[in-house]
């Protein structure tokens, strides 16, 4: 008997989309990094540490310079004098160490893969053979490989001046917390463990420099989802004005948040080429990317939690442990941790809250931003909290959280954090899970397989996430705003450049379809680019559930300027005012008469004696979109409204687990999702399907494993498992669209799914695991772990 | 150097290459055939998939001396822009890739499913696809172009 049907109605598709990115990466033609061509170009190959903790004490390069074909071979010290540093900007985080770190390790190396010298040569053969003839000689260190182990009194230090190994420490208390514990009924103490994964795009990251010295200019080429404020962070580190540097992100295979971080490597391309006066280019290899690509999630919790009888939730407290890795990275390897402590209070009314966090330096990769960006672990904290909390007092899941939930009434509404909720209804969107999941018969089935012997189980969650956020918090520079670039040709024919870089999203199709809508005009006459500083003269990029909030509200914004001032044109030849002018269908209107658009175009352009007068020629405008509604820094109670709107999704799953394997079967799921006003729901479905792989893969399949000594065991796909075809689970996905105040109504999407669906998930294999009495406050659930579990044994 | 004669998309090809160079290498650099990706380079990923005598290979794990003699198929044998494959037709159509750097290979796994079995199931679609991974689509959107195509076959 299947306990229930997984659906076979699934994904929704037609409506006719075919996204205009598809032809030409059907066909191959796509270009990315590795496609981009230069004459005369160079590879580069980085020489990187196997070591986890050393001080470098020569790096003698002298047998590689005499290989054939190569042009240069380059260490940190030699590079040091001519190139700047990095940094994290944030001086004013007095509890972060401010440390800077250049393009390659100098004196120390902090974790396997960190870049120690690099190669420049003919072919990426030659390269690879001179590393080998590179010798360095290393002062092994004793490693952390962990992060609680680093808190020790006796552990090795990552930086000997810190005298411990705390990059970041960071405390929060909102509202009174003595005061919720000292009216408790009962005090739930729980340790959650979130274990360390990789994004893993298909595409690597990478990157082309070629430098001119008779113009002083720098083209790169970066496989990057923040091409603009890469360009900033080059010109600082390289001594190259931002107006001679133009950065452009090509055709992308995958970022999910690896790509949105400052690379050293990407620097350092641009610095070789700066030195060795040809094309450069490097891409990264998949055994470099597991190394020294960007890591996620790793984090201990230790939470207290204070309730009443009744099932209400007072006061939480939490202790996190986060394991940032070496913290050479910008942007800071500790901003999704800082986030995790932000949204804690998820849609719950939890007014007194407090924390402590140590974001902890030790010997592995820099931790970095994935999909999700640490919430994924704190809508887990809280969501477990409450089914342990319920399980305790005999309260099932769906009441514990009504109980709990934050009311529809008021909005907004302001949570302990100081995040400001714009979302609609949280109890109808979980009415809505209920019934489209068919909670109550599946827990019927469950009953009755669980009678049978059987390991089924039924979990539900829910989440509300800040989209569209502003990073000045985190980042130090950089904010929370958007710019789009349209431009009306003589033919009609319209481009449209935006600053939020498409990694697979199909910006180009939903971007046309949005200023096409605002034109009155059909998307198949809007071209977009995106990712290209010299189409646009700023923008902060894709992640964050950004782009159709930020990109989408300044694409909306522009095009209304442009419509705006063809009305006027319009309105003086029909001799009519400018409000009274309607555009549909190609044609601006005044009741039965109608210019086309392409004639308003050519009027601008062509024909300006039929402008009116005093109106300037030409069709194109760059805005700045800023929707406002958040803060750049905390206030003086460390409250803080980061986003300019929120998202919100519910989930629920059906699993079943094989006890003798380990292996969890997931019979069903469903996801209910509103961001707001849907752009394209094909397009919005794969966000979904896409993030929903990436929850099972990293509860069931995904893990980066260090060993005591700081050695990388999972170093290629054959180590490192993700899902594959037969692992696809199916969604049963509902869109709610309530719509938020922001130009187009949009909140954001393509993070909610990976948000929810692991506590979800966790749900269903702990009520699957009932009858055995273990409770799963990991992850990780992968065979090997889940069976460590089942048989009492400490986690591998 | 040694040089090799095989027949690239029907045509003839010929390349003077060191004995190491791998076929992925030779195709993208050497042939302008660039739709075959590194994804791994650890024969796991698939990305880099042609096929060789009609058989997928993965063009990272292979030399190209090897491939003397055979007929090796890339994605630019199969469509073009004004004139798609049925396969390709269809992942359009079923939202079946997003970043699409995956996809070039997964429409010559599937080319040569399609021509040993037109009308597979959806589990033996999912069996012979599994060695292709996409982290994008969660595979729901390229098994539904898959199985529309078998549904369609002759």
């Amino acid at each position: 008997m299947s306990v229930v049907a997984p659906p076979e109605a699934p994904p929704r598709t037609g409506t006719g989309t075919r996204r205009r990115e598809d032809t030409r990466l059907l066909c191959g033609k796509g270009e990315y990094l590795g496609d981009v061509q230069r004459p005369d170009l160079k590879h580069v190959a980085i020489l990187r540490s196997p070591l986890a903790h050393a001080r470098i004490r020569d790096v003698d390069v002298s047998g590689a310079m005499t290989l054939p074909g190569v042009i240069g071979v380059f260490t940190g010290a030699e590079l040091a004098p001519d190139t700047g540093e990095f940094s994290h900007h944030l001086p004013m985080i007095p509890t972060l160490r401010q440390i800077t770190w250049s393009v390659l390790a100098t004196d120390k190396v902090r974790f396997v893969g960190e870049p120690v010298a690099a190669v420049v040569a003919d072919s990426r053969y030659i390269a690879e053979d001179a590393l080998e003839l590179i010798e360095v000689d290393y002062e092994e260190l004793p490693a952390v490989s962990d992060a609680e182990a680093g808190l020790e009194a006796e552990a090795p230090l990552l930086y000997e001046d810190w005298g411990d190994n705390v990059f970041l420490y960071m405390p929060g208390a909102h509202g009174d917390v003595e005061a919720a514990f000292a009216n408790a009924d009962g005090v739930l103490q729980e340790r959650f463990t979130h274990h360390r994964i990789s994004g893993l795009p298909m595409e690597g990251h990478g990157a082309l420099g070629e430098f001119d010295p008779a113009s002083g200019r720098l083209e790169m080429y970066v496989s990057t989802q923040v091409p603009h404020t890469l360009r900033t962070v080059i010109s600082d580190i390289c001594g190259i004005s931002e107006a001679r540097i133009r950065v452009v992100a090509p055709d992308m295979g995958g970022g999910f948040g690896n790509k949105a971080h400052f690379m050293r490597e990407e620097v350092l391309v641009a610095v070789l080429a700066m030195r060795v006066r040809h094309p450069v280019v490097w891409q990264q290899d998949r055994t470099e990317s597991l190394l020294a690509g960007l890591h996620s999630r790793e984090q201990v919790h230790e939470v207290e939690v204070a309730y009443r009888n009744d099932g209400r939730v007072l006061g939480l407290r939490a202790n996190f442990v986060v394991d940032v890795g070496s913290p050479e990275l910008y942007i800071l390897g500790c901003a999704p941790a800082i986030v995790t402590t932000s949204v804690v209070p998820n849609c719950y009314d939890l007014a007194d809250y407090a924390f402590e966090m140590r974001c902890v330096a030790t010997n592995k990769c820099p931790m970095g931003g994935y999909r999700g960006y640490g919430q994924p672990q704190g809508i887990f904290l809280m969501e477990r909290v409450l089914d342990l909390v319920g399980e305790r007092l005999g309260i099932d899941p769906v009441t514990i959280r009504r109980l709990n939930m934050i009311p529809d009434e008021p909005r907004p509404y302001v949570t302990a954090t100081g995040a400001v909720l714009d979302t609609g209804s949280f109890d109808e969107q979980l009415t809505e899970l209920l019934e489209a999941a068919g909670y109550d018969a599946a827990c019927e089935a469950r009953d009755e397989a669980r009678s049978e012997g059987r390991l089924v189980g039924v979990g539900i969650a829910q989440m509300v996430e800040p989209t569209a956020p502003n990073i000045h918090a985190l980042a130090g520079r950089f904010g929370g705003y958007e710019m789009a670039m349209l431009t009306v040709a003589p033919d009609g024919k319209v481009t449209v450049a935006v600053g939020t870089k498409s990694q697979g999203q199909g910006h180009e199709t939903i971007f046309a379809k949005v200023a096409a809508e605002v034109l009155g005009i059909s998307p198949d006459d809007v071209e977009v680019s995106d990712g290209d500083t010299a189409a646009l003269p700023y923008g902060t990029g894709t992640w964050g559930s950004r782009s159709a909030v930020m990109g989408g509200g300044a694409v909306i914004k522009a095009a209304r300027q442009v419509r705006d001032k063809m009305a006027a044109i319009a309105a003086g030849m029909l001799e009519a005012p400018a409000d009274q002018i309607e555009t549909s269908d190609g044609f601006f209107r005044l009741g039965e008469a109608a210019i086309p658009f392409g004639q308003i175009a050519a009027a601008a352009y062509l024909h300006t004696f039929l402008l009116p007068s005093g109106m300037d020629p030409g069709l194109s405008v760059v805005v700045g979109y800023d929707p406002g509604n958040t803060s750049p820094f905390p206030d003086e109670r460390g409250k803080l409204n980061v986003a300019a709107t929120y998202s919100t999704a519910a989930a629920a799953a059906v699993v079943e687990v094989t006890e003798a394997t380990g292996v969890v079967k997931v019979h069903d799921l469903t996801i209910v999702h509103d961001c707001g006003t849907v752009i394209d729901n094909v397009i919005l479905d794969g966000q979904i399907h896409g993030a929903v792989a990436q929850a099972v893969g990293q509860t069931f399949f995904e893990e980066i494993r260090y060993d005591e000594n700081g050695q990388p065991q999972t170093s290629t796909l054959l180590d490192y498992m993700i899902p594959t075809f037969g692992d696809a689970v199916r969604p049963r996905i509902v869109h709610r669209e309530t719509p938020s105040a922001l130009l187009g109504g949009f909140r954001g999407a393509g993070e909610g799914a990976i948000i929810v669906t692991p506590a979800a998930l966790a749900a269903a294999v702990h009520d699957a695991l009932v009858p055995l009495g273990v409770a799963i406050t990991q992850s990780s659930l992968s065979p090997p772990r889940l069976r460590a579990l089942l048989r009492g044994r400490p986690a591998v | 150097m040694t040089a090799v004669r095989f027949s690239l998309n029907g045509e003839a090809a010929e390349v003077d290459v060191e004995p190491r160079e791998l076929l992925l290498d030779t195709l993208r650099d050497r042939l302008a055939m660039r739709g075959a990706h590194a994804g791994c380079e650890q024969g796991a990923c698939g990305a880099c998939t042609v096929l060789v005598d009609g058989s997928g290979v993965r063009s990272c794990l292979m030399f190209t001396v090897q491939v003397g003699g055979t007929e090796v198929r890339t994605i630019e044998g199969v469509g073009s822009p004004g004139a798609l494959h049925p396969i390709q037709q269809a992942l359009s159509e079923h939202h079946g890739l997003q970043c699409g750097f995956c996809t070039p290979a997964m429409v010559l796994t599937a080319l040569e499913l399609f021509e040993a079995d037109p009308h597979p199931t959806r589990e033996r679609i999912e069996e012979w696809m599994s060695g292709n991974l996409c982290r994008c689509t969660g595979y729901v959107n390229i098994v539904a172009a898959l199985e529309a195509v078998a549904g369609e076959g002759p």
